[in-house]
């Protein structure tokens, strides 16, 4: 049995190893916040980002993007995020019910769906409702995943639910996939948000507005991480997102102010 | 007589060990085993499982037989280029599956370089289960290349030569001696491969799109699973853990030879 002290010894190295790293390095004093947001907000949180670092010397802002549903379990098993900005309510408050909780949570922003074609239009969708049409290729983002979730709620709300869903061809993992999936011209149609395809997105898409009477608003709510260093840097960052210059950059990126 | 081991090596291998089991010790530490029989005979992970049996079957039958011909090709045939063949052979090894997935998405997606000529004969592989045989083919290929060329290297000669100086033609000799000689190594490589296709993600999510009975494999289901509903996704990723190595011990004599 001379193995047992070498694996004893062995596990002991990656323990030490591993000491869990807190809130992203961000120490009294540091400025360095880590921010989970969601992936629909990939274009208009990097450039509030830069803005911000711009505008408050020392700053530092690391972003980790992905689905809201994904980085709220990351979020909840002690991921070191600073700032959770989701695409849902529903994901917040499971930070808030099964996380390390979250503090000055806040809307700060809303999306609406489109659905996109590619730029040919090959299945000549022209309306929400085509999206019934026999022979139709759509992707939409899994069931789960925010936008997901929204784009089956508007199919149901305009009572094609049955017919679309018989079209998809594919659960994407995020909108973001959706929208390469349709630009790259494998599938004929996607359903995905406004911002998804504003003209500073660069999606080579072609976008068809679905009515405000079937259409889902989607609400993203932003909170502190409240771990152990919620810090005031986060609530900083907050305050730059809901502030002028935050919603600017994202009016520009297609999004709709939060309401009230 | 066995050698002494350092210990220094016994230290690491131990803490290799530990590396390989520790995630799935924490796997079946948090997976909740009240849901376990719900969720391994639901409709959603029945199919998956059947839809990856069936690809990564096809595609290791698909890669044994291109690779052992490619293997023979590049071990025996003397031709300019050959070890940029052979770099080109490995290459699916060391590519991300994400990149596979895009650049299968260029030569035979819908838009892609064949894409018409495809469509032409009446096959679309992107969404469909085809093209996720074709993705899951495609990364795991050069295992076999690469277990099957280190059987013909290690192979004696004599053999073959014997068969030649005997009359019997290269297609004779190859079906009769240097196959038959080189099967454990085959076998090996085809192992690994449906292993690997087994457990393939990233390219047959890219090129093969995500939807439930046609194209979510195990390994999409248990991602699928995990944005809705974390345990099950648990339970999805101990079922696939189980069946590989239930495969891998089953051939475990064939396939790592145990001194």
């Amino acid at each position: 049995m001379k193995c047992l002290p070498a694996l004893a010894l062995g596990l002991l190295v990656l323990a030490a190893c591993s000491k869990p790293s807190t809130g992203a390095g961000s120490g009294p004093g540091s400025a360095h916040i880590t921010v989970f947001a969601a992936s629909s907000l990939t274009g208009a949180f990097t450039e509030i980002g830069k803005q911000y670092e711009a505008s408050n010397p020392g700053a530092k802002v690391d972003f980790s993007f992905g689905p809201s549903d994904g980085l709220a379990q990351q979020i909840d098993q002690g991921a070191p995020a600073d700032v959770f900005a989701s695409a849902s309510t529903k994901w917040m408050n499971d930070v808030s019910r099964n996380g390390p909780g979250v503090s000055g949570e806040v809307t700060f922003a809303q999306n609406k769906l489109v659905v996109i074609t590619p730029k040919d239009n090959p299945a000549h969708v022209g309306s929400f409702e085509d999206l019934a049409s026999p022979g139709v290729q759509l992707v939409v983002a899994a069931e789960g995943v925010p936008a997901g979730d929204y784009a089956r709620e508007a199919l149901d709300n305009a009572g094609i639910a049955q017919k679309a869903e018989a079209n998809i061809v594919s659960n994407e993992q995020d909108d973001a996939a959706v929208v390469q999936k349709v630009a790259s011209g494998e599938a004929d149609a996607g359903v995905v948000y406004r911002s998804d395809v504003s003209a500073v997105s660069g999606a080579n898409v072609k976008a068809v507005v679905i009515s405000d009477s079937v259409n889902v608003i989607a609400t993203y709510p932003i909170a502190a991480v409240a771990g152990p260093d919620s810090s005031v840097e986060a609530s900083r960052f907050v305050s730059y997102v809901t502030g002028p210059e935050g919603q600017k950059v994202l009016d520009a990126f297609g999004f709709l102010p939060a309401p009230g | 007589m066995r050698g002494r081991t350092p210990a220094a090596f016994a230290l690491l291998a131990a803490a290799a060990v530990a590396f390989i089991a520790l995630p799935l010790l924490g796997l079946i530490a948090r997976a909740p085993w009240s849901q376990a029989t719900a969720v391994i005979s639901s409709p959603e992970a029945l199919s998956a499982l059947r839809l990856s049996l069936v690809v990564s079957t096809t595609a290791a039958l698909i890669t044994v037989t291109l690779g052992v011909p490619l293997a023979w090709v590049l071990t025996r045939a003397r031709f300019p280029g050959r070890s940029l063949v052979r770099a080109l052979a490995v290459l699916p090894l060391v590519l991300p599956p994400v990149v596979a997935g895009v650049a299968l998405l260029a030569a035979f997606g819908r838009r892609g370089m064949f894409g018409p000529l495809l469509r032409a004969a009446g096959v679309q592989l992107p969404f469909s289960t085809a093209g996720a045989i074709v993705a899951t083919a495609f990364v795991s290929l050069p295992l076999v290349v690469l277990a099957v060329e280190s059987g013909l290297r290690s192979l004696d000669p004599r053999f073959e030569q014997a068969a030649a100086a005997m009359g019997a033609s290269r297609w004779y000799a190859a079906r009769r001696i240097t196959l038959p000689l080189i099967a454990p190594q085959v076998l090996a490589g085809a192992v690994l491969a449906w292993a690997r296709a087994l457990g393939e993600f990233g390219a047959t999510l890219m090129f093969a799109g995500n939807l439930q009975g046609k194209t979510q494999t195990l390994p999409l289901a248990v991602f699928q699973e995990g944005q809705q509903d974390p345990g099950a996704a648990l339970v999805l990723a101990l079922v696939l853990v189980v069946v590989s190595v239930a495969v891998l011990f089953a051939l475990r004599s064939r396939v790592l030879p145990s001194r």
